[in-house]
């Protein structure tokens, strides 16, 4: 217990630092924020004028711009430990993987947990949807797919963080894991916004978790491997 | 400079005769892209002794240093830091050792006091906000600990990255060029903490192009070169010839990372 509360710590160290360091640079949220208002814009213009056949795409649209945008959100916090050799000083603290993996995530999840609440706001004014019967589910959706996103973003900006084409590899190895929680998450959008009249809502949710878990314990598990530099 | 006061867990300590050396490397080597940095060395560090790795540009010194601080891991060979093999148990050899690189590890959007209360959080320093200050103050940084690293000069992160290290309680300390943009006070600093590390039994080794500065406060010399030891001398000091296969013949890296 006290190694799970000594690790919690440290977590809460980096993600605090990430937090701060975000807070005065806006290094992750404005460009990605400004980054996922565009993608909607122009969602809305390709679909055209037609208010029914928005609000029908709204959940798609709501969580390939979520995606999009969160790719962009972790590429930017991990480029913070790009500063000076911080990645590696971070490398070298004694302590577990697994805690420094939980603070990069922790900091990322919270991003894209704005980020998707902003971008949930954005589409309900944007398409004229009603959210406001809704809200619950909705929130469980978007918490559930910022954790996923949080997860799979950070393990792969690990990866591709020294690389000098990260930004083409990052989305290329993000998005087909992101996938099943594409599709978890538009669904569960949908369900919740029709009012789950199929009581499918509970299951695509189920999916979400079940996603966020296996990607926690694998991210975990193997983000040491990539701080070592060869 | 304040009386700096450092800490050294009593775990890595004990009688001089019953230590463990403080580095011993067989046959250590890394490649990079397939050419080797370091190309075999041998080499053995008595528990604290100050030493200097000396050498050209691309001899394999900052290469060494990355290996023995777990920062990359070797190609061939072994190395143990205070009988701790770096491969076995890298976890435990990152307790033991302090690394000043090139780089300073610093987050530009961070003050100065707040790189340093992360750093103590993560080196789990005990009354962290007290050793803080005392760094601060120990490093001549006391009255930009508020200022964002982002507006430091290079000798100013530098004094603050070696404050990093005084939060820890390190038995070996790696300097990578310490001296480089410093002024003549941070080069005093970096001198007085030679001393007192020396005064509490904690190994030092040193890369730099040239021991003129230092010379007083060291035990012994490594020389390397194209990824081999060329010499090894003075107290507490040892290195044995490469025994892998095609030794000094194998092209060594231009520049060694």
């Amino acid at each position: 217990m006290s190694t799970l509360s000594a690790e919690a710590r440290i977590a809460l160290a980096i993600a605090r630092k990430d937090a701060v360091a975000e807070l005065r640079g806006r290094h992750a949220t404005v460009s990605t924020l400004f980054f996922a208002a565009v993608v909607l814009l122009l969602f809305g213009f390709a679909l055209g004028p037609d208010a029914a056949r928005l609000a029908e795409a709204a959940p798609g649209l709501l969580w390939l711009a979520v995606v999009f945008a969160g790719i962009l959100a972790v590429n930017r916090l991990h480029l913070l430990e790009t500063d000076d050799g911080a990645l590696e000083q971070l490398a070298l603290y004694p302590v577990p993987r697994r805690a420094i993996y939980a603070g990069k995530a922790l900091a990322g999840f919270g991003v894209m947990l704005l980020l998707g609440l902003v971008v949930l706001g954005a589409v309900a004014v944007l398409f004229a949807v009603d959210i406001g019967g809704a809200w619950l589910p909705l929130l469980v959706t978007v918490v559930l797919g910022s954790a996923g996103v949080a997860a799979v973003g950070t393990f792969y900006a690990g990866v591709t963080v020294r690389l000098r084409a990260r930004e083409v590899m990052l989305p290329l190895l993000m998005l087909p894991v992101l996938a099943p929680l594409l599709l978890g998450a538009v669904k569960a959008t949908a369900a919740a916004l029709a009012g789950d009249p199929f009581g499918e809502l509970g299951a695509w949710l189920q999916l979400l978790v079940g996603f966020d878990v296996i990607m926690i314990i694998a991210g975990a598990a193997t983000y040491g491997y990539l701080l070592e530099d060869g | 400079m304040p009386q700096t006061t450092i800490y050294v867990s009593p775990r890595s300590l004990g009688a001089p005769d019953t230590r463990p050396p403080a580095v011993a490397t067989t046959d250590l080597a890394r490649l990079f892209a397939g050419s080797p940095a370091l190309a075999g060395v041998s080499l053995r560090v008595d528990g604290g002794r100050t030493v200097a790795l000396l050498g050209p540009n691309g001899a394999g010194k900052t290469t060494l240093l990355r290996l023995l601080a777990t920062a990359i891991r070797p190609s061939y060979g072994q190395a143990s830091v205070d009988g701790l093999d770096l491969a076995r148990d890298p976890a435990l050899v990152r307790e033991r050792v302090a690394y000043l690189s090139h780089a300073t590890g610093l987050y530009d959007d961070l003050t100065g006091r707040e790189n340093l209360r992360f750093a103590a959080t993560m080196l789990r320093t005990p009354d962290p906000e007290a050793r803080v200050e005392r760094a601060l103050a120990d490093v001549g940084l006391g009255a930009r600990a508020a200022d964002r690293v982002r507006d430091f000069s290079a000798g100013m992160r530098k004094r603050l990255a070696l404050g990093r290290i005084l939060l820890g309680c390190a038995s070996l300390v790696l300097l990578d060029e310490p001296y480089a943009a410093l002024d003549r006070e941070g080069m005093s600093l970096v001198d007085q903490l030679l001393v007192a590390w020396r005064g509490v039994g904690v190994t030092v080794i040193v890369a730099s192009h040239s021991t003129e500065r230092f010379e007083s406060l060291l035990d012994g010399r490594v020389t390397l070169e194209r990824g081999l030891v060329r010499e090894a001398s003075g107290t507490g000091v040892m290195s044995t010839p490469p025994s892998l296969p095609g030794g000094a013949a194998l092209p060594v890296a231009e520049a060694a990372r």
